[in-house]
């Protein structure tokens, strides 16, 4: 049956119906305009990735730039001044590796804790449980600025001293949301069967959950872990809030910079973070296709 | 249980079956109540994280906003509500403009993003993984980073300026008052344009994955029972892709609406967000109820928008 | 190891899964548990597993009771639906799991030997995920064989395997399950590979056994409307028992007598011979008609006691009679003088006749019953077979057998 109707249906779809039918071939029109209306989502498309990476292309062009004044806002000179001497301005290496620092320990507690709170909402029905979905929910549905100046409030009010803790707390408190999210999907969407099978296999709870639950859980926990990672290294809105005269991060850095005069450097960072990491990502997919081909 | 059940269990209104365990062979007396815990022990760090460090501030912050005092004397609570008003009075400019930015940079954001996420979805094809990674690239420089690009691509001497004037644009954008018939920076449309920018990975990412879950077989059943290419988009794409859409918008919207980041660097005084009154009230001026007002307002008024529009757009699943 | 479940039931809240079950499922054989989705066959087999918990009853292996031992202490092992193979391992660890668990050191050569046993040797080093559906099914047996459990537990092992693989890989499990010799506890829905492969079958339906017994008894001779319908097709008739001819003394088994609703009308287009057939209840009695000819044989349908499903029936009782479609042959009535003597019969007229290949497959309404199925084999066709042509149903009694008609005539029709 099916072979009956795709004959015509494949006519149909080649032209619009109510148009007559154009002369010459019954094949796809080849006229330039035809063409341009079935590929101008493509072309939006590549509009749109244009506009969203038009802003790194200036950053890593700029970086090869030697600004006349402080600012680095128009061309002037190809230099590789910045590149060769990154660390060449006052404390911006101090603030990149403040920024780490803060970076992995906020993304090793929102992870832990993020990934049990997770398991228990994937794997548990419990009394409260949609009241701690939705606890786990508003922080992303609240403009950072709510967060950060409403910590920040409780910080005054509870006289701590801002600073590398205070960061750390607000970084962890917007991070584990997203690791939740994250881990949660994945819990999910794996297949309960396959800790049955493990449980059949003579493998007791412990067992079960090291050799199954959590390399299964891992692309999930993973995926939380880089995103908590990126969101804490990046962050200036509740940093701005909460960090002491002393914790300056690299974002913090760069908003400082951006009112006394931008040096070249920071975008040699920008440059250099932003190519490795999209190496990184082609790589292990590279890889990860060549194995899978093998 | 009993640090976890007042945070989780407040607002639950009937203790009812979603008690036991969701094991459904429950398991024997000591056994079963040791399982019962279990997700209360897992949920304890997160929660008393988020119960601390969110929803406590958000009280504090409530109950900042009605004291009155200066940062010498001390803060006390006055329910003095003259913040409130005074706030409204103040920077009501700033909240309308806020609201009206994040609006325009949503909607920019879905007419600009909807075919790129469509195209990832439908049209990559082997590319697919690459655009991906593409769109998720630009996270990797730091964000403030890529603001100030923007000064350089939208600068006075700027190509982009050089071309909208040599085409006339600036003269009909800035009658509209969106630019100034000279200059992009420092006008409306810069601020709205690196909003659009910024947020626009938040509105492709959930699009994507709601476009991605379609069945193109549901495309040629459409193509097969006499829709136009048009028609199939109208009547079976775009209402599939609702939740991506609704998602998307929120996820942009907030943020952008709360932002102070783009009006300070690309915009001028008269293009200030209400996040900029915040930040100023807050770490400048040191007026802690007066920004406590704000933020409580904002959020408040935020909350109601989202609350309204979801319940316009019939879904209260979001994650 | 023979498996004895006694008093076993399963309760989800509201919903009894499986009522109250005793089941011995001796050693070495092939037990299969048969029925629709839903009917408790798998819940069975998990608490069989320890996966799920038995509200009440006990478990037996052997004389050892496993009832509350959790499922990594129990010898048993099962070959999951769908495999539930383990995705981030390869081939051989999956199947090496089982053994690591338990501690066994040098797993390298019984792996080997396991996938040469299932034909897998050169994909030791792949990923699930790069399998065809068969490969994966004979990894997730070996993942169970090779630790030699006291029984192997198959749920619905074949049920994701197109035909062609299904029907090798039944007689693959059946060649390796007499090799290794231990039980083999099947879940199935799909009745051929219960038949095919199964030493014995228990039927369930809605938590219950309906039928316990060798899959030939079980169709032959079908205790309930749901086995009868659930295991190949049946022709049932509504019928009612006649009381015992006279002559036959109470130690002889001259079977039980039943007359149809069509018994009538049967009479008036047969031969015309019978005498008082004008009243049903004299149908029978009138005459001896026990090994005749005509018009009072078919009135009557017979078959052996032992057949009949109805305990303590007597006259007047309501039944259902069966007969297999296969069993029934269909005579034009042109030539109904032929029909051997002491057969069953019914008269009627085919509505349907369509080529099945090996076979013919016929409706025929009759007065007993508006549809009756017969297939008849594909050799020697009277051409005179076609829909409108008035015909003769005839089979032998011992085909026939006979439920209790409370129960719900379609029962398991519709059950895939």
């Amino acid at each position: 049956m099916p072979s009956t109707t795709t004959g015509p249906v494949a006519a149909r779809s080649s032209r619009p119906s109510g148009t007559p039918r154009p002369s010459g071939p019954p094949r796809r029109s080849r006229s330039p305009l035809r063409r341009l209306r079935r590929n101008a989502v493509v072309l939006a498309g590549c509009a749109a990735l244009a506009y969203l990476l038009l802003p790194n292309l200036v950053v890593l062009l700029f970086s090869f730039n030697k600004p006349a004044g402080r600012f680095n806002y128009s061309w002037r000179a190809f230099s590789t001044d910045a590149w060769t001497d990154p660390c060449g301005v006052a404390d911006m290496c101090g603030s990149l590796r403040l920024s780490l620092q803060i970076a992995v320990l906020a993304t090793l507690i929102a992870t832990a804790f993020g990934t049990f709170a997770a398991f228990a909402l994937a794997r548990y029905r419990f009394r409260g449980k949609s009241t701690t979905n939705a606890l786990i929910f508003l922080p992303m549905a609240m403009p950072e600025v709510v967060m950060a100046a409403s910590l920040g409030t409780l910080f005054l009010n509870m006289r701590i001293q801002f600073g590398f803790i205070t960061i750390l707390i607000a970084h962890v408190m917007f991070c584990l949301s997203f690791v939740v999210v994250a881990v949660k999907a994945r819990v999910m969407s794996m297949d309960p069967r396959l800790e049955e099978a493990a449980r059949d296999l003579y493998a007791g709870p412990f067992q079960t959950f090291w050799r199954v639950t959590l390399p299964l859980a891992a692309p999930g926990i993973a995926a939380g872990a880089m995103l908590s990672f990126a969101l804490s290294f990046d962050d200036f809105i509740i940093t701005q809030f909460n960090a002491g005269p002393s914790t300056v991060t690299f974002p913090m850095f760069v908003w400082g910079a951006a009112q006394r005069g931008v040096p070249v450097q920071v975008n040699v960072i920008g440059s250099a973070m932003f190519v490795l990491a999209v190496a990184l990502v082609l790589g292990g997919q590279l890889t990860a296709n060549r194995r899978r081909r093998a | 249980m009993t640090t976890a059940a007042p945070l989780t269990g407040s607002s639950s209104p009937a203790p009812g079956p979603a008690e036991a365990p969701a094991d459904p062979a429950g398991g024997a007396g000591d056994g079963r109540s040791r399982r019962g815990l279990t997700p209360y022990w897992l949920l304890l760090p997160a929660g008393l994280w988020l119960a601390v460090f969110f929803v406590a501030p958000l009280f504090y912050q409530a109950s900042t906003s009605v004291q009155s005092g200066s940062l010498e004397e001390g803060f006390r609570v006055t329910w003095e509500f003259s913040h409130y008003t005074d706030a409204l009075e103040t920077y009501g400019a700033h909240f309308v403009r806020s609201f009206g930015y994040a609006a325009t940079a949503t909607a920019l954001c879905l007419v600009i993003g909807y075919p790129l996420a469509y195209m990832i979805a439908f049209r990559a094809g082997r590319w697919r993984n690459l655009v991906l990674v593409m769109v998720i690239a630009p996270f990797f420089t730091s964000f403030l980073i890529r603001t100030l690009a923007w000064k350089t691509i939208l600068s006075d001497g700027g190509p982009v300026v050089g071309a909208l004037k040599s085409l006339h644009v600036l003269d009909a954008t800035s009658l509209l008052g969106l630019t100034g018939d000279e200059r992009l920076l420092a006008t409306p449309l810069a601020v709205v344009c690196g909003l659009t920018y910024n947020f626009l990975p938040f509105m492709i990412l959930p699009l994507y994955s709601s476009l991605e879950r379609i069945d193109t077989s549901l495309h040629e059943a459409a193509r097969d029972l006499y829709a136009k290419p048009s028609t199939t988009f109208r009547k079976v794409t775009f209402p599939l892709s609702l939740p991506g859409v609704v998602a998307g918008t929120l996820l942009t919207f907030i943020p952008a609406s709360g932002d102070y980041i783009n009006a300070q660097l690309l915009g001028s005084p008269n293009e200030q967000m209400i996040g900029n009154a915040i930040q100023k009230q807050f770490l400048n001026v040191l007026d802690y109820p007066t920004a406590a007002a704000m933020s409580f307002l904002l959020m408040a008024l935020i909350l109601v928008m989202v609350s309204v529009y979801m319940r316009k757009a019939g879904t209260e699943e979001l994650v | 190891m023979t498996i004895t479940l006694s008093g076993i039931s399963k309760r989800f809240g509201d919903f009894t899964a499986v009522h109250p079950l005793d089941l011995t499922i001796p050693e070495g054989s092939f037990f299969a548990l048969l029925g629709a989705s839903g009917c408790g066959k798998t819940t069975t087999l998990r608490m069989i597993a320890g996966l799920e918990e038995p509200t009440a009853g006990s478990i037996l292996l052997g004389d050892d009771d496993i009832t509350r031992l959790p499922p990594h202490k129990r010898p048993v092992n099962t070959v999951f639906q769908n495999y539930a193979l383990f995705p981030h391992l390869d081939v051989a660890e999956n199947v090496a799991f089982g053994l690591r668990r338990r501690g066994v050191r040098s797993v390298r050569k019984q792996v080997e030997e396991m996938l040469e046993l299932v034909q897998l040797g050169a994909m030791a080093r792949r990923k699930p995920r790069q399998l065809s559906g068969g490969q994966q099914q004979r990894v997730a047996l070996a993942r169970a064989l090779i630790n030699r459990p006291r029984v192997l537990l198959l749920d619905e092992p074949l049920g994701a395997l197109d035909l062609k693989l299904r029907r090798q890989m039944q007689l693959e499990l059946k060649r390796i399950q007499t090799e290794v010799g231990i039980t083999f506890v099947h879940v199935t829905h799909d009745q051929e590979e219960a038949m095919t492969m199964a030493d014995s079958v228990a039927v369930m339906y809605q938590g219950r056994v309906e039928q316990l017994g060798p899959p030939a008894e079980l169709y032959e001779n079908p205790r309930s409307t749901f086995v009868a319908n659930f295991l190949g097709t049946s022709n049932l008739i509504e019928a009612e028992v006649l009381p015992p001819e006279e002559g036959t003394s109470a130690g002889t088994d001259a079977g039980i007598r039943v007359k149809t609703a069509g018994a009538d009308a049967s009479a008036s287009a047969g031969a015309g011979t019978g005498t008082g057939t004008g009243s049903g209840a004299g149908a029978g009695a009138g005459s001896g008609a026990g090994a005749g000819v005509g018009g009072d044989g078919e009135a009557a349908l017979r078959l052996p006691s032992a057949r009949c499903a109805v305990e303590g029936a007597e006259a007047g009782t309501k039944v259902l009679v069966g007969v297999r479609p296969e069993k029934i042959s269909l005579t034009h009535a042109d030539e109904a003088g032929t029909v051997p003597a002491g057969h069953n019969r019914l008269t009627g007229r085919i509505t349907d006749a369509s080529y099945l290949g090996v076979s013919w497959q016929y409706l025929v309404e009759t007065p007993a019953c508006p549809e009756l199925t017969v297939y008849a084999q594909n050799v020697e066709r009277d051409d005179r077979l076609v829909p409108g042509a008035r015909v003769v149903l005839h089979w032998r009694p011992s085909h026939t057998f006979a439920l209790d008609a409370a129960q719900d005539a379609a029962a398991g029709e519709e059950a895939l």
